[in-house]
């Protein structure tokens, strides 16, 4: 008993760590920008089928394909802060909510019509190994996904404390206007946002490929752990999204260990539906009613 | 003066309304019109929370596969009317709405967006699951009784037309009234500021509690009289993540906050789904693809939508007829 639930944290800590780069992600732009990407999963999305693509037409590992996606996705962010979501910064909710929304539809329904609703893997020599310890084992791909999304996590929360670039980020997220009284150009801090944000969606997909099949729907499970995971671990909190991703990887696969292999998503809104309920105010810090 | 024209603009439509589907012959053409008029309905009963008291749900197939659960719960295990049971399966919406609500307006803006999601996701795995008590995921058909109005089953489409016509009209009644009833205003100064309207007194979370119960009652209509008409129900279809979203997309398109926005998006989305599905056939992704183009149009160039944009220019011309 004992060991299966060790099995199950096991499990779930690994996938929460693939949960925390897109949540990053998500928590980096709604700090920094003060909008929620609904289109987040779909660029994790785009990592794994670049990730799909460099395996199958070049042979190239899904790990060094992190050399092509990061890059490939900032740039991308970058576009999209620019083109898109700069035009609606300051407007109402309705604008803020569905522009990304319906990014989110139209990169979701191009995929469906190139790439077919077909899952595509990847198969690595690393795929199907793992480390045994005792009763309990580790999967290699998994761990090595981990560990990559860890390094980033903290290569991100340095970034933020130690460069003037950083700062500005996190200067912008605490108070817009001041910052910009500072002298911080809030354009170039939000389209370096966006960049990083996308860049770690696109890690995600890479991570992802070795152990997990990419379709244009892949993107949708992980964008609503990590908007879970983002209003736990309080709007805009880097270290506490990261938490919260971690947390609910667990309570995912507990779900599914124990209550039925269909159950981790219910667990996790659950989650989010109980937390509503018990401490809203601690959690959506100033965003509550 | 003005009033009686009004009156007769209303009638004209409402008398063409009634007489298009007689000159309609083909059952293709009458299947696009009664969705056009479903999605205008369920669209309408958004635009309510989501127009006028600018709370964005995206959760809306929650109260759709309640109401559809409910009446063909009470039809196959009880034999009661759907009828009846459209009924009490907008009080079963209207009561989910409560403690769904009591979570989800905790948040403001995207994140109430975001929890309305997670409480639809969270109905539809539970009916999933639900194997005994409601087919679980397979479904089940709905028996065909063949020409059987008492149980809302009819022989051809027409019948179906003038029911979910009737069912438009209802909602389109109820927000014109609401549009100008003191609850109206509340809700469109909730709308436009919520700290605000509740520093003069409103009564915000109440206001919000009674346009989210009244939106539910409608929407869950539209899930009965949906599985009436196609007799078979199962989670994916009655909780499908696609009616939330054509809910607010008809409206934002139409013009949030506007009696007739919800009828007016309808038309344009679905003439132009239809017009792509006869071009292209049923290529997948192809109609969301452009639903989204158009959504994101919408956004960027014109967010108070078509109904905004007709007034603009019948504002810009009153202008120039006033200086001329």
């Amino acid at each position: 008993m004992l060991e299966i639930v060790a099995q199950a944290v096991i499990n779930g800590l690994l996938i929460g760590g693939i949960y925390a780069l897109v949540s990053i992600g998500v928590t980096l732009i709604f700090g920094v920008v003060k909008i929620v990407n609904f289109a987040q999963g779909e660029f994790v999305m785009i990592g794994m089928y670049i990730t799909f693509f460099l395996a199958t037409q070049f042979g190239m590992d899904p790990l060094l394909s992190l050399l092509v996606s990061m890059p490939v996705l900032f740039v991308i962010g970058v576009l999209v802060q620019h083109f898109l979501i700069r035009r609606v910064l300051g407007l109402n909710d309705l604008p803020q909510i569905f522009l990304t929304f319906a990014l989110s539809l139209l990169i979701l329904n191009i995929a469906l019509m190139l790439f077919s609703a077909n899952y595509r893997t990847v198969h690595t020599a690393y795929s199907d190994e793992a480390f045994h310890f005792g009763g309990l084992y580790v999967p290699v791909a998994k761990l090595i996904a981990f560990g990559v999304a860890m390094l980033l996590s903290a290569l991100l929360w340095a970034f933020l404390r130690a460069t003037d670039l950083g700062k500005a980020m996190r200067a912008a997220s605490q108070n817009r206007d001041v910052a910009q009284l500072m002298g911080i150009n809030p354009n170039r801090v939000f389209a370096v946002a966006l960049g990083i944000a996308l860049a770690l969606a696109g890690a995600a997909g890479s991570l992802l490929m070795p152990f997990y099949p990419a379709y244009p729907m892949v993107g949708q499970v992980f964008v609503l752990m990590a908007f879970v995971a983002v209003v736990l671990g309080t709007l805009g909190n880097v270290v506490g999204a990261l938490v919260a991703s971690l947390l609910m990887g667990i309570a995912e696969s507990l779900g599914i260990q124990f209550i039925g292999a269909d159950s981790g998503l219910i667990v996790v809104f659950l989650l989010l539906l109980a937390t509503l309920a018990l401490r809203p105010s601690g959690l959506a810090g100033g965003h509550t009613r | 003066m003005r009033i009686g024209r009004r009156r007769v603009v209303v009638g004209a439509l409402i008398a063409l309304m009634l007489v298009l589907p007689l000159a309609v012959k083909s059952a293709f053409a009458l299947d696009i019109l009664i969705r056009i008029l479903l999605f205008a309905f369920i669209g309408t009963a958004w635009n309510l929370l989501g127009g006028y008291a600018k709370q964005f749900s995206l959760g809306h197939s929650a109260f759709f596969g309640l109401g559809a659960y409910t009446s063909t719960l009470m039809q196959i295990d009880l034999g009661i009317s759907p009828w009846i049971g459209m009924l009490a399966g907008g009080v079963a919406a209207m009561l989910a709405s409560l403690p769904i609500g009591w979570l989800c307006f905790r948040l403001r803006g995207p994140y109430f967006t975001i929890a309305t999601i997670a409480a639809a996701q969270v109905l539809m795995l539970i009916f999933l699951k639900l194997r005994d008590f409601a087919w679980g995921a397979e479904g089940t058909t709905i028996p065909n009784l063949g020409d059987a109005p008492l149980m809302m089953q009819f022989d051809g489409k027409l019948p179906y037309y003038y029911v979910v016509l009737l069912l438009l009209l209802v909602a389109l009644a109820i927000t014109a009234w609401i549009a100008r009833s003191r609850l109206g205003f509340y809700l469109v100064a909730l709308g436009e500021d919520q700290d605000a309207a509740e520093a003069v007194g409103i009564d915000v979370p109440r206001v919000k509690r009674d346009i989210y119960m009244l939106s539910a009652f409608l929407t869950a209509m539209a899930g009965t009289f949906y599985v009436q008409y196609i007799y078979f129900i199962d989670p994916q279809t009655a909780f499908n993540f696609s009616i939330s979203i054509e809910a607010a997309l008809v409206s934002i398109v139409g013009g949030v906050g506007t009696l007739l926005g919800p009828l007016i998006g309808t038309l344009l989305l679905e003439t132009t789904s239809a017009l792509l599905q006869s071009w292209l056939g049923n290529q997948a992704g192809v109609q969301v693809t452009v639903y989204s183009v158009i959504l994101m149009a919408v956004i960027l160039w014109r967010p108070t939508g078509i109904m905004g944009y007709l007034a603009e220019v019948r504002e810009r011309r009153r202008l120039r007829q006033g200086i001329a």
